[in-house]
């Protein structure tokens, strides 16, 4: 698709606001009822989907050029999806988060790139990592650990641990976790180590279209030469990349996320608990694994009309709007946990508030994401949790360096860590 | 012309460079294209309503003032607008100031002894009933639903909707404002200007309340409101609201004494008779002819789609051959919804008992289908928090009312014909042009009983386009002329289809001022306009609002 494909989205856009919002059934205060973060931080009326798609038909129509402040509206969103939960409440026949994305797409095409992604972007041509570390290092995390290596040895399951995971020392720890977690649990399972690349995810939302391609028909290539079939990883990012964005390429792997994974393995019984977990904790959705993680429904056609002017398309779109995210398998395993009390923020599942990591919003606009991260903080702080658990290495790295500027007593966690906590 | 680099520097010297922009792509972000839903006027096909020369995101009273002193001192139009719903809130003129009050959102008080919320501009519907539902109080939604802004709808406007049979039109809700007037002095009117607290628009002393609102609301154009109190009503069930399901397609399971019904009618007198009696009775909470918006023939099958989050647009034909639809869609083809909420378990059983008894007295039925638990769930969601409201733009985007049989219910329903079904069979013979949906020609919704008596229905007729599609826009255009000519041929007034005429034309730009005078001077009391007239060349001296605020000229002077 083309930015111009969107045209009939553009003027079809009823300005009505709900992409400003949670959906309005959901709203259950005054403090908690936004959900785009880009609006909410930025105000302007450009910084929601509304905006956006009347910034893009000022481009195409050529009633405006890049300024500064259009390279800043078009990146200054981190691509969680809520506007396009928000919007398909009442809109059948709307993309909004792809318009946004083609939007990016186009802005990187034309080569009005953000400095700060140039220096990623960079270092992930030559490195294969968005951490700004050395590739040989990728496999650092992993040292020492009792586990298969793919290529050189066969596995029914490749965990693929992401670049978060692999360079960020902080949280190296729990990609060893989930992978400790479900060998014990008798999964034959291996890692790429070193060979592991970049999933490409993130740079798809940055509008690095090209690069995403090139990382992904280099991973797939990889995958089916080692004979993967099943690929684990706790990291949503990748995981959206796998599940939602690789088949379009020609992948034909299972995607699991962990938290799927040890929900399974728990109701069968392959895990068990033996300690208490006292705590009271709440969950976080991450926006790639909860309302963009649904399936991928391979779809091409058209649009056409039924009686005069409805805008239907022939065969039937897959309908993306979030009702089909992974959101119970976190909380399955949560609850099972001996001692653990789940509580739950206002805004959650498919209407979470996204933590401010993504779209390359972490690496352009720090102050922006870090306001992100801390209204979710404030969010977890108000259900009396004393630990706010995610599925995601970017969320839960975005909430410790937020924390860090707080009060500090929120802790973080992912879902591994306690269930190898409670074991 | 932009505006000069010296009153731009002045005016981001008041809200902060952060706060002001005049990029042109931005500007373009505060344009509504005419070939949409403009309310009332069109659709023109790619028409936009003028670029603004900057647009401003003040952040108190203050610096409104500050503002608006400054349009004095450069003689710049501003329009304000909190939630941008349709046209109404954008420039009339090019080089007008946009002030987007998205920051003032505080809900400042909510007094619950005295059943009031004092709010500020971007408190929106859905916020005020969340925060009003934890102390057992509810707002009024007005009809846009619950994305739009309350003090717009009290202020600015009318600010009816389904629950106004309860509680009433916003106009009537309004209990205090304070405004930054268009010299930028700053006005506090009723009891709050006497420090006396929120609770009366009116007074003590002398009422300006009808002065500041004109008489059906500035339309953001004399002044800014930057405060208001809104009147609330009892709110006899849980907060929050217990929502479950999958988008879209959320329901809420309610207490008993919470219900909804959508009742059929065998004929267009009983269904009139029925809206009487329901006021007599004084039963109901919310009561609106509703998803007749997507049509009298498609309502079944859209309420079906909506009410399942696997269903999509493109299960419509199906969904029209199923018999069980069918059946349920003849069931509602003269209907309304009502909502009833019991303060006690008594209440609830009285209400229902007495609705049983009108439905008998006039031969109507609750709908069976929609008492199917997932239909009713979701109906009596869609009621309360009036949060898909929009999906009046679901088919192809584009919506707009006309004819607007308003007055009492029987204006609709009595004619032979009823006025209604003329209305209904002219639309079906435009819809076999194509350019509009083919709904079954009765697109006709609105409120029941939010005047005393019983009256007010303002039945529009709900026409659904595709504003990309040149062809459909301009094709909906040439209906909306002929509405407009064939309701005046009938006697029964100018329709929903030209309400805006009289401000905004063609071109996006104010409506020249003889056609102007000429729509204002034919209405039915003209002299009303030529009173605001006076009232804003007083409180307006340098004309800095738009012609949205309804004004004419002395025949005398």
């Amino acid at each position: 698709m083309a930015l111009e494909d969107y045209k009939a989205d553009m003027e079809r856009c009823s300005q009505c606001s709900y992409c400003k919002w949670i959906p309005f059934d959901q709203v259950k205060s005054w403090r908690f009822a936004k959900g785009c973060p880009s609006i909410a931080y930025n105000n302007f009326m450009s910084y929601c989907a509304r905006g956006r798609y009347a910034v893009a038909l000022s481009l195409i129509n050529g009633q405006s050029t890049y300024t500064d402040r259009v390279v800043d509206i078009v990146y200054k969103c981190t691509t969680c999806g809520s506007c396009d939960v928000s919007d398909k409440i009442c809109r059948y026949n709307l993309e909004p988060l792809e318009m946004i994305r083609e939007l990016k797409f186009r802005l990187v095409e034309d080569g009005k790139v953000l400095p700060q992604f140039t220096t990623v972007i960079d270092h992930l041509r030559k490195e294969n990592n968005m951490m700004m570390k050395p590739g040989t290092e990728g496999g650092d995390w992993a040292e020492g650990l009792d586990v298969k290596r793919i290529p050189a040895e066969k596995a029914e399951v490749l965990f693929h641990a992401g670049c978060r995971f692999s360079y960020d020392e902080e949280l190296q720890e729990k990609a060893r976790t989930a992978v400790t977690l479900l060998k014990d649990a008798g999964v034959d399972i291996g890692i790429m180590g070193a060979n592991e690349s970049c999933c490409g995810g993130r740079v798809y939302d940055m509008g690095y279209k090209d690069d995403f391609t090139r990382l992904a028909e280099s991973t797939i290539k990889a995958w089916t030469a080692a004979g993967v079939k099943t690929v684990v990883t706790s990291c949503a990012d990748c995981y959206h990349a796998f599940l939602r964005l690789y088949p379009a390429l020609g992948a034909e792997f299972e995607v699991l996320h962990t938290v799927q994974y040890l929900d399974r393995l728990i109701k069968e019984g392959k895990i068990k608990f033996s300690k208490k977990v006292p705590m009271r904790v709440t969950y976080h959705d991450p926006c790639h694994l909860g309302r963009q993680g649904e399936p991928y429904i391979p779809w091409e056609g058209k649009e056409k009309k039924v009686k005069n002017q409805i805008v239907v398309y022939e065969p039937r779109r897959p309908r993306y709007n979030g009702a089909w995210g992974v959101y119970d398998p976190p909380r399955d395993v949560l609850k099972s946990i001996p001692g653990l009390e789940l509580v739950e923020m206002e805004r959650i599942r498919e209407y979470a508030w996204c933590c401010g990591a993504g779209g390359g919003v972490r690496e352009a606009y720090p102050d922006f994401s870090n306001w992100t991260a801390v209204e979710r903080i404030e969010e977890a702080q108000s259900t009396g949790a004393e630990a706010i658990v995610s599925a995601c290495p970017w969320c839960e790295r975005n909430f410790i360096d937020a924390i860090n500027g707080t009060d500090g007593k929120m802790k973080v966690f992912d879902v591994t860590d306690l269930v190898k906590q409670a074991i | 012309m932009a505006l000069s680099r010296e009153a731009y520097r002045e005016l981001e010297d008041i809200v902060g460079s952060q706060n002001i922009s005049d990029d042109p792509a931005v500007l373009d972000c505060y344009r509504y294209p005419l070939s949409h839903t403009a309310i009332h006027i069109g659709p023109y096909y790619r028409v936009y309503t003028p670029r603004g020369v900057a647009v401003l995101l003040p952040g108190s009273a203050e610096e409104v003032q500050a503002i608006v002193k400054l349009c004095n001192k450069y003689k710049v139009k501003f329009k304000p607008s909190s939630t941008f719903w349709s046209a109404w809130g954008y420039p009339l003129e090019d080089d007008t100031i946009q002030l987007d009050m998205r920051r003032m959102d505080r809900i400042l008080e909510i007094d619950d002894k005295n059943n009031y919320a004092v709010v500020e501009p971007h408190v929106i519907g859905a916020t005020l009933q969340a925060e009003a539902m934890k102390v057992g109080l509810n707002t009024h939604i007005h009809g846009p639903g619950a994305s739009c802004s309350c003090l717009a709808s009290a202020t600015a406007l009318g600010g009816l909707g389904p629950d106004t049979l309860y509680m009433g039109h916003h106009n009537e809700n309004l209990l205090g404002v304070e405004w930054v007037m268009p010299d930028g002095e700053l006005l506090r009117v009723g009891s709050a200007g006497s420090g006396l607290g929120w609770f009366c628009c009116d007074g003590p002393g002398p009422s300006l309340k009808g002065l500041v609102r004109g008489m059906v609301g500035t339309n953001g154009a004399m002044g800014v409101f930057t405060k208001c109190a809104i009147k609330l009503y009892p709110w006899p069930g849980p907060a929050p609201l217990p929502v479950e399901g999958k988008p879209p397609a959320y329901k809420a399971v309610l207490p008993d004494n919470l219900r909804v019904y959508t009742l059929g009618f065998p004929s267009w007198k009983a269904w009139a008779d029925s809206c009487y009696l329901v006021f007599d009775a004084g039963i109901g909470y919310v009561a609106h002819r509703q998803f007749n918006m997507f049509g009298r023939d498609l309502k079944g099958a859209m309420v079906k789609i909506l009410s399942d989050p696997t269903k999509t647009l493109g299960d419509i034909e199906e969904l029209l051959r199923d018999p069980e639809v069918q059946k349920m869609t003849e069931d509602m083809k003269r209907d309304y919804q009502i909502v009833l909420a019991g303060m006690t378990p008594g209440d609830i059983e009285w209400q229902d008992k007495a609705l049983d008894k009108i439905l008998e007295e006039t031969g109507g039925w609750k709908v069976k289908g929609m008492l199917e638990p997932d239909l009713y769930n979701w109906s009596l969601l869609y009621m309360i928090r009036l949060g898909h409201k929009n999906l009046n733009l679901v088919y192809g985007g584009g919506y707009d009312g006309c004819f607007g049989l308003g007055g009492t219910p029987d204006f609709g329903t009595s004619g032979e014909p009823a006025r209604v079904e003329q209305a209904t069979a002219f639309k079906e013979e435009w819809e076999k042009k194509g350019n509009i949906v083919a709904a079954g020609g009765d697109g006709m919704m609105g409120g029941i009983g939010g005047m005393g008596g019983g009256g007010h229905s303002l039945w529009e007729n709900f026409t659904h386009f595709d504003p990309a599609d040149k062809e459909s826009t301009e094709g909906t255009l040439d209906f909306f002329n002929a509405v407009a000519k064939f309701g005046m041929e009938k006697g029964w007034g100018p329709g929903m289809e030209k309400m805006n005429d009289y401000a905004r034309w063609s071109n996006g730009r104010t409506t020249p001022k003889e056609i102007r005078d000429r729509i204002l001077g034919e209405a039915a009391q003209p002299e009303a306009f030529r009173y605001q007239r006076k009232f804003k060349e007083t409180f307006n001296p340098n004309d800095l609002g738009d012609g949205y605020y309804r004004t004419l000229d002395d025949p005398d002077e």
